[in-house]
């Protein structure tokens, strides 16, 4: 496995707070690779520093050797890192179909010439199917013309997915994406993510639940006060003492 | 040269005396009530006509018709409340497409009222208050900048020293927050109204003998008062009276040594740079919208 | 078969409309068919999430341009119009910059000073805007045939022909942007501007490419006022027409294409022709402003919503899909 995505030195300082200091990790491709920490450790901020979200006040991130630091989101998503947001963030007001339509724009390029003449069927067809297959991934092609604000807990979690898998991502940066979710959702979750790997899609995600971090990661990175603490395969970060330590008195969270 | 920069600097403190009542109530109501007041120039308009009528047409004197016409329009500010406002609570948009509605339901009662015509009241006071021979101010004037100061240090006091001033702001700063502590989200928006009105009522009658009333003169104060309450950070009442000072100064002086339309001009960019620059305002820290 | 049929009906509708009106209603007409594409460019601008109160303003930057062209260029009318859209949108590109680092609140404030300060420079500037009294004397549509029917633009009937056929063209084309994935995007801009810039989309290049339409379509409805009045002046744009233009906009609702229209004629009926009829010229601010006031009170979603009760609910992409099969 190559270098593929690598964080070098990353740091986030708000205003007096550090927030990430000093952080160096790497995922490997088609790697599922886990981003885990108690509360406060700079999980989110790294994140949204990654997905471009955040500048960063120091350090880089390299994508295939190239330094996507301090781009705009949609430059990051451009070159095929793409982000999914906790909670339910999607077009509430559009139906299924059309926010998974959305999130082809980068395959299909939307031109407003061609779509005022009429010259853009063929995108529009490769759009949709590209749509459906990614809502059908997902298991939501029963529910195409439901309006997304209107969906179940599980299914809008889905659907967050499908947006981003309809843009062929290489990267995915999934943002607790178990939050909310019972054991079964969560199982059906993880064998989807298992899917997206076996698909080529590298994942780069940051849970709480430590079950499902622990049953489906290859390399697991630990911080802890916004610095790298410990990084290992799921086996070795659940029995790492400075690990432990950090989850204070949370032993049997890591179990 | 030195005669001119005083007497410009004297009638630029005149506008900002009324600038500053006016923007003060616009950024009152704001910050309580969550919703841009259109009808501010308006309300000043009342206050204009409420002296018109008592004073000039009903011969009371000046120093009655004056708060007459201030409590007239607090009550204008109280019917907006009731009727636009609280209705339309959380929708922005509805509560500024409602007092658009009230503008101009006002501007067509002045029309109906009074006419298209101009109005020109007898002057108050003919004296001038001198300072030399060429630099003066007159005393109707004055009137002005005194009441400006005495009702802003007035609403100072009030809102700093009071529990209805510290139920006001807190309900301004957070409005959950507030309503958890007991504070009646509905009685602070209605006094927040009665006194934004009022200000704007009042500022509108001190200066009926100074200018030209007329159903329209609302349009000019009400770019005025965004500009003030834009540059001085929207929702802080001492920006609004800095940023005011600011603006009459410039305005004033742009005036004086160029033209007016030009002054509009400096005024407006101005404001935009500040929008580009630092859009919570130059004395804004916190930012509602 | 319903369809063209119901469509066919409609445009006859249309053309036979103007012959049982009267002079001055034939006037209105007119107008009120350049406020529809006025107050539909406005749509697309809000389709992104931002309310402007510049547009009337950018409206007369289209007027004034064409006006200019035509009067001290020599450029053909027709021309000059396109012209006036194209001198519109570039503006707004222009404009997109100071503008779009501003949000919500803040630009709609920003776009109105923006709009006055466009204002008092035609005012202050008698070279070449003509000052405060404007351009008089503005070039009319030449008179054209087309075989069965021949233009005579000091006829209402005639010029409402003309700029119906444009408005009904831009509107066209509108309507294909609204249903492309370009107006996908839009809408996707709107609802959750985060998630649309992680799918890849380039906010501030789709809010200025809605910018710029809505004002290239707002310049073409200024000049076809300018050449069908004859003059320009910078109060034929102030800040009173703008709260018209916002309160067809919300009065009808901006989540379905007819909504503006609906608010628009509906408005305008009772302002111009019925409150002008009962005879009430002074108080007709008043009444409009008593509409506007409990339309919002009681109708927050516009008069759309009515419509919407009566007929279900269709999205966007099953209506295309349709169009497709």
């Amino acid at each position: 496995m190559t270098d593929f995505l690598e964080m070098r030195n990353l740091t986030m300082r708000f205003g007096g707070l550090m927030a990430v200091d000093g952080l160096s990790f790497k995922v490997a491709h088609g790697s599922i690779h886990g981003l885990i920490g108690p509360n406060g450790a700079g999980k989110t901020t790294t994140f949204n520093m990654i997905s471009g979200f955040y500048t960063p006040t120091s350090g880089q991130i390299l994508l295939r050797g190239e330094d996507i630091s301090g781009l705009a989101m949609h430059e990051v998503a451009r070159r095929g890192v793409v982000r999914t947001f906790q909670h339910s963030t999607l077009f509430a007001e559009l139906t299924v179909l059309e926010n998974a339509l959305v999130g082809t724009h980068m395959p299909f390029r939307p031109n407003i010439f061609a779509a005022i003449i009429g010259w853009d069927r063929e995108d529009r067809r490769g759009a949709e199917a590209r749509a459906r297959e990614a809502l059908e991934f997902f298991g939501l092609e029963d529910l195409l013309d439901e309006r997304a604000g209107d969906l179940s807990h599980g299914h809008q979690r889905a659907l967050g997915l499908a947006v981003a898998y309809a843009s062929h991502p290489d990267v995915m940066l999934l943002d607790e994406p178990f939050t909310g979710m019972n054991p079964e959702e969560t199982r059906q979750m993880m064998e989807l993510m298992r899917r997206l790997k076996a698909d080529g899609i590298t994942i780069l995600l940051v849970e709480h639940d430590m079950q499902a971090i622990m049953g489906l990661c290859d390399t697991i990175t630990c911080m802890s006060f916004g610095k790298f603490l410990a990084e290992g395969g799921p086996a070795e970060i659940r029995h790492h003492p400075a690990v432990i330590e950090a989850y204070l008195g949370g032993a049997r969270h890591v179990a | 040269m030195m005669e001119l920069l005083a007497q410009t600097g004297l009638n630029a403190v005149y506008a900002a005396s009324y600038i500053s009542l006016v923007a003060v109530g616009l950024v009152l109501i704001f910050g309580v009530m969550g919703v841009i007041n259109f009808a501010h120039g308006e309300l000043f308009m009342a206050g204009a006509y409420a002296v018109v009528a008592l004073y000039a047409d009903m011969h009371l004197p000046f120093f009655v018709a004056v708060p007459i016409g201030m409590v007239f329009v607090g009550v204008l500010g109280l019917v907006m409340e009731r009727g636009l406002f609280r209705p339309l609570k959380g929708n922005p948009l509805g509560g500024l497409v409602a007092s658009i509605g009230f503008l101009m339901i006002l501007q067509s009662l002045a029309v109906m009222g009074f006419g298209v015509r101009m109005e020109h009241i007898p002057p108050v006071t003919q004296e001038v208050w001198r300072i030399s021979d060429k630099v003066g101010l007159p005393v109707a004037r004055i009137y002005v900048i005194v009441a400006a100061v005495v009702l802003l240090s007035a609403l100072w006091y009030f809102l700093k020293r009071t529990r209805f001033g510290w139920a006001l702001r807190a309900s301004a700063q957070d409005p959950e927050a507030a309503a958890l502590q007991g504070i009646s989200i509905t009685q602070t928006a209605r006094i927040a109204m009665f006194i934004g009105a009022a200000l704007a009522g009042v500022a509108g009658a001190l200066t009926a003998p100074l200018v030209s009333v007329n159903p329209h003169m609302g349009h000019s104060v009400i770019v005025t008062a965004f500009i003030v309450i834009i540059v001085g950070g929207v929702g802080s009442l001492e920006g609004a009276i800095i940023a005011s000072v600011v603006y009459a100064f410039v305005h004033t002086f742009v005036t004086t040594f160029s033209d007016g339309v030009l002054a509009d001009i400096v005024g407006l960019m101005l404001m935009l740079v500040v929008l580009i620059v630092k859009p919570t305002g130059l004395f804004g820290s916190a930012d509602r919208a | 078969m319903l369809k063209p049929m119901m469509f066919l009906l409609g445009a006859a509708a249309l053309i036979a409309l103007p012959h049982g009106l009267s002079f001055s209603q034939q006037e209105i007409l007119v107008f009120m068919v350049i406020n529809i594409l006025l107050v539909m460019s406005y749509r697309l601008l809000t389709l992104t999430g931002e309310w402007s109160l510049g547009h009337v303003v950018i409206m007369g930057v289209g007027a004034y341009a064409s006006a200019l062209m035509t009067k001290n260029l020599g450029v053909p009318v027709p021309l000059g119009m396109i012209l006036g859209g194209v001198a519109a949108a570039l503006l707004a590109v222009l404009l997109s910059f100071p503008l779009f680092r501003m949000k919500g609140f803040y630009f709609l404030i920003g776009s109105f000073a923006a709009g006055e300060i466009i204002r008092l420079i035609w005012k202050r500037f008698r070279e070449p805007f003509g000052g405060v009294r404007g351009i008089s004397g503005i070039d009319p549509m030449p008179d054209f045939s087309i075989g069965f029917y021949s233009f005579d633009f000091f006829e209402p009937v005639s010029y409402y022909y003309f700029a119906g056929a444009i408005v009904a063209f831009c509107l066209w084309v509108l309507w294909r942007i609204e249903k492309s994935p370009v107006g996908l995007t839009f809408h996707a801009v709107h609802w959750q501007d985060k998630l649309a810039q992680a799918s890849g989309v380039n906010l501030r290049a789709y809010r200025t490419l809605a910018f710029a339409i809505a004002s290239g379509f707002a310049g073409i409805a200024g000049a076809l006022q300018a050449h069908y009045v004859g003059t320009v002046n910078p109060n034929s744009f102030d800040i009173e027409v703008m709260v018209f233009v916002l309160t067809w906009a919300i009065v009808g609702g901006t989540t379905t294409f007819y909504g503006p229209i609906l608010g628009c004629v509906l408005l305008t009926v009772i302002n111009e022709i019925v409150l002008r009829g009962m005879g009430f010229e002074q108080a007709r601010p008043l009444f409009y402003g008593a509409i506007m006031i409990l339309s919002i009170l009681f109708l927050p979603n516009g008069l759309e919503s009515i419509v919407q009760k009566f007929i279900p609910r269709k999205s966007a992409a099953k209506s295309d899909r349709k169009a497709e099969a």
